[in-house]
């Protein structure tokens, strides 16, 4: 009896573990801090998304995330699936493959962890159709929290997998827009859908700060693994080590950040920005017949959807309405 | 105040006039900037020196008009924090808006990672223009000028992030030339660069003729030859202003503030020469008889630290060199960029880029680390990068100097830590928050928490990198401490007088592998030739020592 109630304790414990870990494991030990800076910048390259115009891509992403919305859970999933493929266009395509696929992951087992042990039985009732749920663990009374008594169903598993695709043909369009567009065309393609320079500049110095907050991290990590953090723990529980290094990088990489933006801030003032409320370009955006077709099968898909859906098929929340 | 203007009466139409001008940062009781007045004319060179804090900043700020428009910001002008007026060629400064006064001064700062915001060279360039409603026809035109006169069209099309900090600069350098300003100051422009990307910036700035040059500059040598006229600032205030010929009758006074003299003006001044020439110097030196300081280079012949380092990116190899430290050495690293100094670094202490791979050999102290993880090689090896401050992870001083004994179990770690304090000059600040600290302190408790659990060997890449010539130094007198009680150094850096005043040996690699391996004083005899020129104190000793 005392042994089984242990034994549930410690499987318990072993899941949250696992739950929380699991992402971290796979974005800064398989990805790493490294790979997370080749997939959030920009390299030029020759191929379909290269040569389409930021406007298109902009476009694309938000029809993404339109039709991830409202749509069933699969069409969500196809999207990432097809999103993901086209990963294998890219300039150096198999190994963002690999860290496309590595990320979507992450975003699954984050989801699941997040949403599974406390999703309603109610909601899992409207949404899984289902009156009968099939329990695969159920936590310790301690782990309630907020009146929510932790249990695992195979279907509060299948409804938190349906709810991830939500997200991940959002972030796999998300990742196509940053790794194809320089900078400076993101901030003409916001500016002439009338986004203000303002917003958009903060955007672009965000996107080329992205890599440098990620070396930031990585040096401050490494300085305290160097200095004996973690060195007497066994390596299966090394990820919780490089979790606590990287909750303590936070406060010296935004102090170097702030240090830093302060002569960014001086740099773009003094050459002008802000001068007046639009900006010119050297080089003007042009659309090829690519972003034509393009954009037409992007509106297309979006007029489809949003009609099957005021119709009643493949509605993202089918239990209501 | 030192002024000898009615020397050289200014014939030049005023391009900078500065009027009883007072600021005064949020929260300080004393101004940081009075100057009653300055004038600089239309294509003057201007040396503005000084150590770090003597207000130099804040009167390049006030000039460019970041002073009051960004900080504080024209909303929060009080005129208790800034007062009195600077006019750029007619314009008042605090009254003309700062998208107005970029057309006619621009600012190249000290830092290039910072200050370069767009993703590929021309874009950067064109950023400007571009803010100023330009036609594209006009942008381009401008781009394609502002190339040219700073020598970069070989970049057109590269990625700012692929760039090194000496080209990076000469993009930051064509973008401010891009708004065609009538006034360019150039912020300690070549602290963050290697020894040749400096000489190309130098020389850049040398060929701006016809605009008035405004140079904030640590290393005073390096300018002299080309600016009219010289500043030095200390607490807030001019302290000299005199024409560059005139620098040799008063290195006194300005290695009393702290500017970094070299030592040749010195004996120069001492003998009476009027003269930066070495040979004529020496030669003198020689005929009087004058005792001339020359370091004492230790000689270490047990070996702490051995090793064999090769790194590869993909089949390219980028280091292959072989390397040895003795107890109580320093030993300085220098090459280009590029070279693999901070690669080498990065792979003895196991912090390598994962995409990066390394065969590395490595015995501390008669301990083969070869395969040792990162946390097993910290053990013996103590790594300190260059932005030292993100090492910085706890709330006080004492919890940071002790945090590698306590992570590592050391016990007994009292001694050593409190040895460190003292050493490092940090009993005061044992209870403050080391990011809040000064930045010769914030490296002095970075150094300290690096050392504190028993390790004798420390890497240090790039530790001089963006520091006066006082920090330098400093930094220069305390690893000399810590080595006469057995610690051992590796010092990458570009600096090629640290290591003349510091070191013990020199490295030098270039292409990855040691080019040139021995006492400074024979390694710069052939330094040049990858890219160091040698310092003149080098020289100087050179003409001493020739028959």
């Amino acid at each position: 009896m005392i042994l089984g109630q242990l034994a549930d304790s410690l499987l318990s414990w072993l899941f949250v573990l696992v739950g929380f870990t699991g992402p971290l494991v796979i974005v800064f030990g398989l990805i790493g801090l490294t790979g997370f800076v080749e997939i959030t910048r920009f390299e030029s390259g020759t191929s379909f998304y290269y040569r389409l115009n930021p406007v298109t891509k902009i476009v694309l992403g938000l029809v993404v995330t339109t039709i991830s919305a409202l749509s069933i859970w699969w069409i969500g999933a196809l999207l990432t699936v097809l999103l993901a493929l086209s990963f294998l266009t890219l300039n150096n395509g198999r190994r963002k493959f690999v860290f496309a696929l590595l990320l979507t992951t992450s975003t699954v087992v984050a989801t699941i962890q997040g949403f599974a042990p406390y999703t309603a039985a109610l909601t899992l009732e409207e949404a899984m159709k289902v009156k009968v749920f099939h329990t695969l663990w159920v936590w310790p009374g301690y782990f309630s929290y907020m009146g929510f008594q932790h249990t695992l169903t195979l279907e509060s598993v299948i409804y938190s997998l349906q709810i991830s695709m939500r997200f991940t043909s959002v972030t796999l369009a998300s990742l196509i827009l940053v790794l194809t567009t320089t900078p400076s065309g993101i901030i003409r393609a916001l500016s002439k859908l009338g986004v203000p320079a303002a917003v958009t500049f903060s955007l672009v110095v965000a996107m080329r700060s992205v890599p440098r907050i990620f070396e930031a991290i990585d040096a401050s990590i490494k300085a305290q693994l160097v200095r004996g953090l973690g060195s007497r723990a066994h390596p299966s529980i090394r990820p919780i080590y490089y979790l606590e290094a990287l909750i303590s990088s936070i406060v010296p990489v935004l102090v170097f950040l702030l240090r830093g933006a302060k002569n960014t801030a001086i740099s773009a003032d003094t050459r002008a920005f802000r001068a007046y409320p639009k900006r010119t370009y050297a080089k003007p955006l042009t659309y090829s017949k690519a972003d034509r077709v393009t954009l037409l099968l992007v509106a297309t898909a979006l007029v489809v959807d949003v009609y099957a859906a005021m119709h009643g098929y493949g509605r993202g929340i089918p239990y209501v309405g | 105040m030192v002024v000898e203007q009615d020397r050289w009466p200014l014939r030049l139409e005023p391009a900078v006039v500065v009027k009883g001008l007072m600021h005064r940062y949020p929260g300080r009781a004393e101004p940081a900037l009075v100057v009653d007045e300055l004038v600089i004319g239309e294509g003057e060179f201007v040396l503005v020196t000084g150590k770090s804090g003597s207000g130099k900043s804040t009167l390049v700020s006030c000039i460019n008009g970041v002073i009051p428009h960004l900080f504080p910001g024209d909303a929060n002008l009080d005129p208790s924090q800034h007062s009195g007026e600077v006019y750029i060629h007619g314009l008042a400064v605090s009254k003309t808006p700062l998208h107005v006064l970029s057309t006619v001064v621009g600012t190249l700062l000290q830092d290039p990672e910072t200050q370069v915001l767009n993703y590929d060279v021309e874009e950067e360039i064109a950023f400007g223009p571009e803010n100023l409603c330009l036609p594209s026809d006009e942008v381009n035109r401008r781009v394609s000028e502002a190339i040219d006169s700073v020598g970069i069209r070989h970049l057109l099309g590269r990625e700012t992030y692929t760039l090194s900090g000496g080209e990076l600069q000469r993009v930051a350098a064509a973008a401010v030339l891009a708004m065609t300003p009538r006034v360019l100051i150039f912020d300690e422009p070549t602290s963050n660069v290697d020894p040749e990307g400096s000489a190309a910036l130098l020389d850049l700035i040398r060929s701006l003729k016809g605009k008035s040059v405004i140079i904030v500059e640590h290393k005073v040598e390096r300018v002299l030859p080309f600016v009219d006229r010289v500043i030095l600032m200390d607490g807030g205030r001019i302290i000299a202003d005199i024409p560059a010929s005139e620098l040799l009758n008063k290195v006194d006074l300005f290695s009393r503030y702290g500017v970094e003299i070299p030592e040749s003006y010195e004996y120069a001044k001492s003998l009476g020469l009027n003269t930066t020439d070495t040979q004529r110097i020496a030669s003198e030196i020689k005929r009087r008889g004058v005792s001339v300081r020359v370091k004492q280079r230790r000689m270490a012949p047990l070996k702490v630290l051995e090793a064999e380092v090769r790194v590869f990116s993909g089949e390219r190899k980028l280091v292959d060199a072989r390397i040895s430290l003795g107890s109580g050495e320093i030993l300085g690293v220098m090459g280009r960029n590029g070279a693999g100094k901070s690669t080498m670094l990065k792979a003895l202490a196991g912090v390598l880029d994962r995409k990066l791979r390394s065969d590395v050999r490595l015995s501390v102290c008669g301990v083969d680390l070869s395969g040792g993880s990162v946390g097993e090689r910290g053990k013996y090896i103590a790594y300190v990068p260059q932005n030292f401050d993100l090492t910085l992870v706890s709330k006080t001083v004492m919890d940071e100097l002790t945090y590698s004994p306590r992570k590592r179990g050391v016990r007994d770690w009292r001694n050593r830590v409190g040895e460190l304090i003292r050493i490092l000059s940090l009993e005061e600040y044992s209870s403050s928050d080391p990011l809040s600290l000064s930045f010769g302190q914030r490296r002095r408790v970075a150094l300290g928490s690096a050392l504190a659990a028993d390790v004798k060997v420390a890497l240090l890449d790039e530790p001089t990198s963006g520091q006066d010539f006082a920090h330098r130094e400093a930094l220069g007198h305390e690893l000399s401490r810590l080595a006469a009680l057995g610690y051992s150094f590796v010092v990458v850096t570009h600096d090629s007088r640290f290591v003349w005043r510091h070191c013990d040996r020199l490295v030098v690699l270039s292409q990855g592998r040691v080019a040139l391996d021995g006492a400074p004083e024979s390694v710069f005899e052939s330094s040049e030739e990858y890219g160091i020129p040698p310092p003149t104190e080098f020289h100087l000793y050179r003409r001493l020592n020739e028959r």
